[in-house]
């Protein structure tokens, strides 16, 4: 039947792990439980648990492979760490007003797009501003051309890729090669303080449930119902009289956002920012959180983000070497085996043991039906569409989310993966039997 | 256009042979020592050279009249004998001394040998090359201060640095000559007028006439005479040497203010003619560079345009086939060398090397392109079977496990090869460069534009005219319909993907020799390929030629425009992106119905 | 003197794609409240047409305008369906992962916004009207069912639910009774013509029976080769010379194989 946004046992979880991370871990911080260390580096993680939601509220959701994610993560990391860039006063080694940078390239005087990121809540504004504005151009351009698929990806990632060369060049008073570093104060507090990063766990703690619960809600909606029609056949949703591209351009807007602010969150927590955060490299290492931990899901970017990020900080001491490969290695496997992720590996085991029972009945019994292509739609009785009550579709249907140009026959535009005929049995109200031809189209014969 | 600049070349060519046989025989009357005086091979010649230069140069030391050094001297003018002027520039800068010895005789003499402790060294005869006996027949050792220095005034080195001068006009090397007449042009110094008119006639090189013809006119410009003057400036316009620009400026400033009009024109149209020259030489160069970065373009996208282009799959190991390609030849290189030693993960291995000799370690580049494509398509291959055959109707997850695999092989790469670059060279066929009216050509980006279209005419037959390339068109056109008709499509896709995979191997050969190879060679090249084919359309070479040349000629044009390679290349991208706008699709499409969503 | 408005009106219409000239120089026009069926063998074009009519391809050349006012070869396809033209595919195009109930909610008649598909609640009115479809097309058990799990047949009333869901004034119907039993197809029948009248209707079929069922007394078109063949009542179409000699060029290998359209059935199987 119908389901609630949220139901009660949902609410319950999410209200306990929110408090977790709101109150729990911090308190314990503050009490000396958990080192300042293990604190920033969890909010680091919830940072980036918020770029892999915006991954994968396009991915997963609209069916848009976004490689610019990291271009609006660090997009937004700068325009809060002009704040900070300028916050630092004269603390800098040059004992300027003007950040070093600047000093360092001969600038005497800061140049007059600086000036309103003195206040705290302009560069705020611009956090989420900027983002959304690009995103919005782009993604105009993008969609009105009904560029999709394959397409979109390339495109974004040039997108961030010649992002990143502008902010690569000192020209752009952007810092160049070096970025933003040497935060000191915000709020006129030391940035380094445990306080203060206590703080910024907080309000990225936050941030994150909040994130989390807004897209659950717009997932649920009947926005979320459209854009994931459009993520399974764009064509259709056209047909039945919505702008498609106006649904991709709001998500791809709003994506830009999340991604922003968890740049800016990310930014002060991490005390620096550089283009190399840009490059799309790290759009595609947010895609293999999002591929690790489950897309279509909301949790699963989650899980991903932090499970990835950890295994990254643990690999990269022990076997600093080896580790691009194990990332590698895991995104081969995952993408091969493993198409909906952590969140989805309960039920593909399940799937699994029932087609291996299946197969050891047919083996012991003979049954009759024994040829059964053992469709999975025939025991799909959830009514939450791409939500984490998916039971898992073997591999081979998970293209019908993600092929853009489905072969059809002309004239139809219907998913190629749909099965019709092979069907568990139909209740005896409705089980017609499908005639298999259409009729003598011959009009000499009456 | 090509004939034209085949003539030329061949006409360079004879040339210089025949200079090298004159120079050839000069040479060996000097190691000989002929005492006959030796003639150069053109008749007219007004210098004659004198019989031995040496002798020469030791008379003119041994005289005491400056007036006559400097005769002496300037009587070698013209002579492209290399040991005066090795004398005459020792003399000036002050390296030889003369030595009374015992009998009271005077002579020449230099130091040679290190210095001992109390800083002396032998001293050697300049005559002979004997060293000088000293006390008991031992050869001579002194300090310098203990010889009196050979002295030269103002006049004599004036005329020493004309015969060094003229000795480098006449010198047997083209490049040489070449270069020896652009610095007289830049001296503007009237002086060597006389023995830049006299060599003009004799150099056998066009172009180093046209150059002597500059060096005159420029020279002249200095010269007191109007009438000169003007003339030179008539000369300037037709010639249109781009050095000339600043002493034209600031004879037409002289000129206006001494109110002579006509020699101020005549110096603002040379001028004005001279900015012609320099638009269209820049024009001419963008264009070439344009061709040239196109042509890279094109062979780093080819093997994309057939694995994205035809099959469909995404691959962004792409670009890593492209540093595997690049890679072999650097292992071929270095197998022609002295060998290779790698310590992958804490293994050692050394790969021999043979110690080719000079000409056939030119020739390695010949071995490492087919070998080159070969590992590059075993590689593809490999990805093939493991990987992109689950992934052939799910695009975007090919995208996805290959780019986890370029991390895995560009990480690989990092551990055998070492995270810096590797040094590969390039034979001396593909170095070197060509300059045709102030335009430079570099041979390696003339190989490339070459070798592009090689690579494209190769494919195109490979797809068009051979029974396997039919069966690949087939497959790309509809899958199921030839798996019906009996095509076994999983072969012809591992095939053609490896072919596209040895493409990018080629690439990585060619772009070795013009770049640096590195771990991360391939992603440099990753983007730039998937925009040449996005703009291209799927499924037509020609697009992506076409685009390939665009993207090649717009982006060196907004070089050249905007003097900021960054920004056009930005601007670039976005051009790219409006241009879809228009043709999603990009420039030429298979238009059917089944490819219509 | 004042006639009714043709609803639709398309005027040399051209269309070929590599080559093929799938419509030639096609004229129809299609009044208010009519139910007209489209036949033709294989390839007439049948499907092209309602293409170009939803925006789908653009036709080379020609005029296309619905109610005589609005141009629709400047309109795209979600403007074209909110001027009230609503489509059902040759094979049933349905959102496959969404559930039946959500398939008609997405489809039901009302504001195709952004905003308000943001802040949507259900009205009990909508509620009602899907139950009333559902009852309609007999899926009320499958409501909350993935729509992907359906039987052909059932992906068929689906998406008729979808179209009646719409409330479009003019309805493109590609191949209903494919897939079908006898009795579906009678009822299918039956639905369409009492539809007709307040709405228009073109219904694209092969199936003969059904033809005749829904034709009777009304206007058929025959389309070959992208043109119109001929146009008329179901009798007179079917005793005309070259409407039989189309169809015999093709009966004769239809014969031999007893599937008239193998594209269909290749999707059936």
């Amino acid at each position: 039947m119908k389901e609630k946004t949220f139901s009660r046992t949902h609410l319950l979880i999410l209200g306990l792990l929110s408090i977790l991370l709101i109150v729990v871990l911090p308190v314990a911080n503050a009490h000396g439980y958990i080192s300042n260390f293990q604190l920033n580096t969890w909010g680091k993680y919830l940072c980036y648990a918020m770029l892999a939601i915006s991954v994968d509220l396009l991915w997963g959701y609209t069916g848009l492979l976004s490689l610019g994610q990291a271009m609006f993560f660090t997009l937004g990391g700068y325009m809060f760490g002009m704040h900070l860039m300028l916050m630092i006063g004269r603390l800098g080694s040059y004992q300027s007003d003007l950040p070093d940078f600047m000093v360092f390239s001969g600038l005497t005087t800061l140049p007059s797009f600086w000036q309103p990121f003195y206040s705290f809540s302009f560069s705020m504004l611009m956090v989420v501003l900027l983002p959304a504005l690009v995103a919005l151009a782009f993604g105009f351009l993008a969609f009105r051309a009904r560029i999709k698929g394959v397409y979109f990806s390339i495109l974004t990632q040039a997108l961030t890729y010649s992002a990143a060369l502008l902010f690569f060049r000192n020209e752009l008073m952007m810092g160049g090669d070096n970025g933003f570093t040497g935060f000191r104060r915000l709020f006129g507090a030391e940035i380094r303080s445990p306080e203060v990063q206590r703080w910024l766990f907080v309000a990225t703690g936050i941030a994150l449930v909040a994130t989390y619960v807004f897209c659950r809600w717009l997932t649920r909606s009947k926005f979320g119902l459209i854009q994931q029609a459009v993520r399974d056949i764009e064509a259709r949703v056209l047909f039945s009289g919505y702008s498609a591209a106006a649904f991709k351009l709001f998500v791809f807007v709003l994506s830009a956002v999340i991604a922003s602010i968890g740049g800016a969150l990310y930014v002060a927590q991490v005390g620096s920012i550089n283009p190399n955060a840009m490059t799309p490299d790290k759009s595609l290492e947010a895609v293999v959180w999002c591929a690790v931990g489950g897309r279509g899901t909301l949790v699963g970017p989650i899980i991903g983000a932090v499970s990835v990020n950890a295994a990254k900080s643990w690999a990269t001491q022990a076997y600093p070497d080896l580790w691009l490969i194990m990332l590698g290695a895991i995104f081969v496997l995952v993408v091969l085996f493993m198409p909906r992720g952590l969140v989805g590996l309960p039920a593909q085991f399940a799937w699994a043991g029932r087609r291996i029972n299946a197969f050891i009945q047919e083996r012991r019994g003979r049954r009759p039906n024994s040829d059964d292509d053992g469709n999975d739609g025939g025991d799909d009785d959830s009514g939450g569409p791409g939500t984490s009550r998916q039971p898992p579709d073997p591999p081979t249907e998970a293209s019908a989310m993600s092929d853009p140009v489905p072969a059809d026959p002309p004239g139809d535009p219907a998913n190629p993966h749909a099965r019709g005929q092979t069907e568990p049995p139909l209740t005896p109200a409705a089980q017609p039997q499908p005639r298999r031809t259409s009729a003598d189209p011959d009009p000499s014969t009456p | 256009m090509p004939s034209r600049f085949l003539i030329r070349t061949l006409l360079a060519l004879t040339l210089a042979c025949f200079t090298k046989q004159a120079g050839g025989q000069q040479g060996g009357h000097v190691i000989v020592g002929e005492p006959e005086p030796t003639e150069l091979p053109q008749p007219g010649g007004m210098i004659q050279p004198p019989a031995n230069a040496r002798e020469v140069v030791i008379e003119a030391l041994m005289s005491t009249d400056p007036a006559e050094q400097a005769a002496l001297v300037r009587s070698l003018l013209g002579s492209g004998d290399p040991d005066a002027v090795g004398l005459l520039t020792a003399w000036r800068e002050g390296y030889i001394y003369y030595h009374d010895d015992f009998e009271g005789d005077r002579f020449p003499v230099r130091f040679d040998g290190e210095a001992d402790g109390v800083g002396r060294r032998n001293v050697v005869r300049l005559d002979n090359g004997e060293p000088v006996p000293g006390v008991g027949g031992q050869p001579m050792r002194a300090t310098e201060n203990q010889l009196e220095l050979a002295f030269t005034d103002s006049r004599l080195r004036q005329a020493m640095r004309s015969v060094t001068d003229m000795a480098a006009l006449v010198a047997d090397n083209h490049n040489r000559r070449l270069a020896a007449v652009r610095g007289i042009a830049l001296e503007q110094n009237p002086d060597k007028i006389e023995a830049l008119e006299l060599r003009l006639p004799l150099e056998p090189s066009r172009q180093i006439q046209r150059e002597i013809e500059v060096a005159i006119a420029m020279s002249q410009l200095r010269l007191p005479e109007r009438e000169i003057k003007l003339a030179a400036c008539r000369e300037l316009e037709r010639l249109t040497p781009i050095p000339a620009r600043d002493t034209l400026r600031s004879l037409a400033r002289e000129a206006e203010t001494d109110g002579d009009d006509e020699l101020a024109a005549a110096a603002t149209d040379a001028l004005a003619a001279i900015e012609r020259h320099i638009t269209r030489v820049n024009a001419a160069g963008t264009v070439f560079r344009g061709l040239s970065s196109g042509s890279i373009l094109l062979i780093a996208a080819i093997g994309l345009a057939i694995t994205f282009g035809l099959m469909g799959v995404i691959n962004m190991a792409h670009g890593e086939l492209i540093a595997v390609g690049a890679y072999t030849a650097y292992i071929v290189q270095c197998v022609f060398q002295s060998g290779l030693r790698l310590s992958p993960f804490g293994y050692s291995v050394a790969i021999p090397g043979f110690n080719a000799s000079e000409g056939w370690f030119q020739a390695y580049f010949l071995f490492a392109i087919p070998l080159s494509f070969l590992v590059a398509a075993l590689v593809g291959l490999a990805i093939e079977r493991t990987i992109i055959r689950h992934l052939y109707r799910r695009p975007l997850e090919s995208l996805l496990a290959t780019w986890g695999l370029s991390l895995v092989l560009q990480q690989l790469f990092r551990l055998v090869f070492g995270a810096s670059n590797v040094q590969v060279e390039s034979p001396v066929w593909l170095s070197g460069n060509w300059t045709v009216y102030g335009v430079m050509f570099g041979w390696n980006r003339v190989f490339v534009i070459g070798f592009a279209l090689l690579i494209i005419l190769v494919t195109y037959l490979f797809l068009n005219r051979t029974r396997f390339g039919l069966l690949v068109r087939a497959v790309v056109q509809n899958r199921q319909m030839a798996a019906c008709m009996g095509v076994r499509t999983e072969r012809v896709n591992m095939i053609t993907f490896a072919f596209g995979s040895g493409l990018a191997g080629l690439a990585g050969a060619f772009l070795s020799q013009i770049g640096n190879v590195g771990p991360s060679l391939g992603q440099s090249y990753l983007i730039d390929s998937f925009m040449t084919v996005v703009v291209g359309g799927v499924g037509k070479l020609i697009g992506t030629v076409i685009s390939a040349f665009s993207i090649g000629m717009a982006d060196q044009s907004l070089q050249q425009i905007l003097l900021n390679p960054v920004l056009g290349k930005i601007l670039v991208l976005l051009a790219i992106i409006l241009f879809l706008q228009f043709r999603p699709k990009g420039l030429f499409t298979t238009q059917n119905r089944s490819l219509e969503e | 003197m004042s006639r009714q408005p043709f609803i639709l009106t398309a005027e040399g219409l051209n269309k070929s794609f590599a080559g093929f000239q799938a419509i030639r120089d096609l004229s129809f026009y299609l009044d208010i409240g009519e139910l007209r069926t489209v036949i033709g063998p294989n390839g007439a074009g049948k499907s092209t047409f309602l293409d170009l009519i939803t925006g789908r391809t653009r036709p080379d050349s020609g005029a296309l305008m619905f109610e005589e006012k609005d141009d629709l070869l400047k309109l795209n396809e979600y403007q074209i369906q909110r001027l009230g033209i609503g489509r059902k595919f040759q094979t049933p195009t349905v959102y496959t992962r969404h559930t039946v109930y959500e398939n008609l909610l997405l489809s039901l008649a009302g504001s195709r916004g952004l905003w308000s598909s943001l802040f949507h609640r259900t009205k009990p009115a909508e509620d009602e009207r899907i139950d009333e479809i559902l009852q309609v097309i007999k899926l009320s058990d499958r409501a909350y069912d993935r729509a992907g799990s359906l039987a052909h047949g059932q992906k068929q009333w689906l998406e008729i639910g979808m179209l009646l869901a719409q409330d479009a004034k003019l309805m493109l119907v590609d191949e209903p009774a494919a897939g079908m039993t006898d009795e579906e197809t009678h009822r299918t029948g039956e639905l369409l013509m009492s539809l007709a009248g307040p709405r228009t209707i073109v219904v694209i079929e092969h199936d003969m029976t059904f033809v005749r069922q829904i034709s009777a007394g009304r206007k058929v078109t025959v389309l070959h080769q992208g043109g119109i063949l001929c146009e008329g009542s179901i009798d007179r179409v079917q005793n005309d010379e070259r409407v039989i000699e189309v169809y015999l060029g093709r009966k004769s290998r239809a014969r031999a194989k007893p599937k008239a359209k193998p594209q269909a059935n290749s999707h059936a199987a």
